[in-house]
C-alpha cells in the first residue's frame, strides 16, 4: 500500500520538473514587478484540489480532519519558511525536484532542510515545537467559524480563481514566445520538450493532490500531500533504523526525486551543477531555516499552502500569507539589490565579453 | 555591439535579474546572449522578451542543461 507513494510522487516529480512549477517563483513574482501568472497557477491546484477533496469527503472515502489553531507558531513559521525558500532557491518540493535535475545546490539545501525538521520534530528542538504549537486559539476552519456548508467557499474559490485565469489567458494571444527548435515528436515532444502551459500543469497537480488522500489514507496515513514530516521521517529513520517511520509520506518525497530525475535525464535537462561558495552558504542557511519554518508553522508550501488552503483551514491560509510576506521581504534583500559585476562595474567585467 | 552574458551555474530568477540589467545598458538594435543553465529560465527569459516586445533572433540548446538564448533590444 505504501508503495502507491511513490507512483504518486513520481508523477507529482514529473509534473514539477516539466511544468517548471516553482512554488517559491511564484511567491517571488508577485514582488518583482507584479507578476501573478505562476501565483495564479498556484491558486489552481488549490481550487482544483479542493472541489475534489470535499467531493470525496461528501462520497465518504476520506475524512478532513484539521486541528486547532497555532496561531503564533503559524505565523512566525510561516514568515520564516518564505523568506527561507528565497535563500534556498526553491520551496520543499522545489528543492526536491532540482535535486534530482542535478543541482548539487539543492542538495544541501535538501539535507539541511530535512536534517532541521527533524530536530524540530524529533531531536532536540522537539519540545520547542511542542510548546510553541501548543498555544492554540479555538478555530479550526473558516466554513466552521461561519457555521456553512464548505462547498459555499469551494464555489466562491473557483469562480474567484477562475475569473483570474481566465483574465491571464484573455492577454496571453498577444504575446508570441520563442520556444526552442523542437527535436522530437509525438508524445516524446508532448511529454518530454514542448513548454507545458503554467495553468495546464496546475490543474494536472490538483489531480494528483487529489489521488493522493484516498492513497496515503488506505495505507494508514490521513492526509494528502506532505513534504517536511515525511522529510524528517526519512531522516529519523535512517539514523535511528525505526522502521516504523516509513509511511506513505516518505514513499511520496522518495518518489518526487526520482520522477524528476526522470523527467530531467529523459528530456536532456539533467546535468551535475556545482554552485559557488555564495550559493552554498544560501542553500545551507535557507534549507535549516525551510525546517524550522516548516515545522512550526505545520506545514511547507505543499502542506499548508496547497493543501490545508484546500480544506479552508485557518492554518492553511494564514501561514500562506505570511509564507508569501517573508518570499517578499527576503526578495527585497536578496534579488531586487541584486547586481550582476557586470552591471555594477563602471569597466567591463570579465562576465561581460563583447563578441 | 552584441554583448554576451554568462549566468551558469546561477540559479533563477538571477539570469534574468542579469539580463535586465545588461538590456538596460544596450542601444536600441543591439544583441544580447544569455547563456544560462537554469531549467526555469527557458519559461522565464523567453516570456520576458515576448512582453518587452524584444525579437529573440535565436534560442537553443548548448548540451545537456544548457541553453542560449539571443534578444534584440527594441
Amino acid at each position: 500500500m505504501v508503495l502507491t507513494g511513490l507512483v504518486v510522487g513520481a508523477a507529482l516529480g514529473f509534473a514539477l520538473q516539466r511544468g517548471r512549477f516553482c512554488v517559491t517563483g511564484a511567491f517571488r513574482d508577485v514582488w518583482i514587478g507584479r507578476q501573478t501568472r505562476w501565483m495564479t497557477a498556484f491558486l489552481i491546484v488549490i481550487a482544483v484540489q479542493s472541489v475534489g477533496l470535499f467531493a470525496l469527503q461528501s462520497l465518504g472515502v476520506i475524512e478532513l480532519a484539521t486541528g486547532e489553531l497555532a496561531l503564533a507558531a503559524t505565523v512566525v513559521g510561516g514568515f520564516i519558511f518564505g523568506f527561507a525558500i528565497v535563500l534556498a532557491g526553491g520551496c520543499a518540493t522545489g528543492t526536491f525536484y532540482r535535486s534530482g535535475e542535478g543541482l548539487i545546490g539543492s542538495w544541501f539545501a535538501l539535507l539541511f532542510y530535512a536534517g532541521f525538521s527533524a530536530m524540530m520534530k524529533y531531536g532536540v528542538f522537539a519540545e520547542l515545537t511542542a510548546a510553541a504549537r501548543a498555544q492554540t486559539v479555538p478555530v479550526t476552519t473558516i466554513h466552521d467559524s461561519l457555521g456553512i456548508s464548505p462547498w459555499w467557499l469551494v464555489g466562491a474559490l473557483v469562480v474567484g480563481v477562475g475569473a483570474l485565469a481566465a483574465r491571464h489567458l484573455a492577454a496571453e494571444p498577444r504575446l508570441r514566445i520563442a520556444t526552442l527548435p523542437p527535436r522530437r515528436t509525438g508524445l516524446a515532444h508532448l511529454l518530454l520538450e514542448k513548454p507545458w502551459h503554467a495553468f495546464a500543469t496546475a490543474v494536472l497537480i490538483g489531480l494528483i493532490a487529489i489521488v493522493a488522500w484516498p492513497l496515503s489514507a488506505a495505507s494508514g496515513r490521513n492526509a494528502g500531500l506532505g513534504v517536511t514530516t515525511p522529510s524528517a521521517n526519512l531522516v529519523s529513520f535512517l539514523v535511528t533504523g525505526d522502521v516504523a517511520l516509513v509511511d506513505w509520506g516518505v514513499f511520496l518525497v522518495l518518489g518526487i526525486l526520482v520522477g524528476a530525475f526522470i523527467a530531467a535525464k529523459a528530456s536532456g535537462e539533467f546535468r551535475l551543477r556545482v554552485p559557488d561558495a555564495t550559493t552554498v552558504v544560501r542553500s545551507v542557511s535557507g534549507g535549516a531555516l525551510m525546517g524550522v519554518g516548516a515545522s512550526l508553522a505545520g506545514g511547507c508550501t505543499i502542506g499548508n499552502a496547497m493543501v490545508n488552503t484546500a480544506q479552508f483551514s485557518y492554518q492553511g491560509w494564514l501561514s500562506f500569507a505570511f509564507m508569501v510576506l517573508g518570499t517578499g521581504v527576503a526578495t527585497h534583500l536578496f534579488i531586487l539589490r541584486h547586481r550582476s559585476s557586470a552591471a555594477a562595474g563602471s569597466t567591463p567585467a570579465p562576465v561581460l565579453a563583447g563578441v | 555591439m552584441p554583448i554576451t552574458l554568462e549566468t551558469n551555474g546561477q540559479v533563477c530568477p538571477f539570469p534574468l535579474v542579469e539580463a535586465k540589467q545588461a538590456i538596460a545598458g544596450l542601444d536600441d538594435g543591439d544583441h544580447l546572449t544569455i547563456n544560462f543553465d537554469c531549467t526555469q529560465a527557458t519559461d522565464a527569459i523567453p516570456r520576458w522578451a515576448a512582453q518587452n516586445g524584444y525579437p529573440v533572433t535565436h534560442f537553443d540548446r548548448l548540451g545537456d542543461a544548457s541553453w542560449t538564448i539571443t534578444v534584440q533590444k527594441a
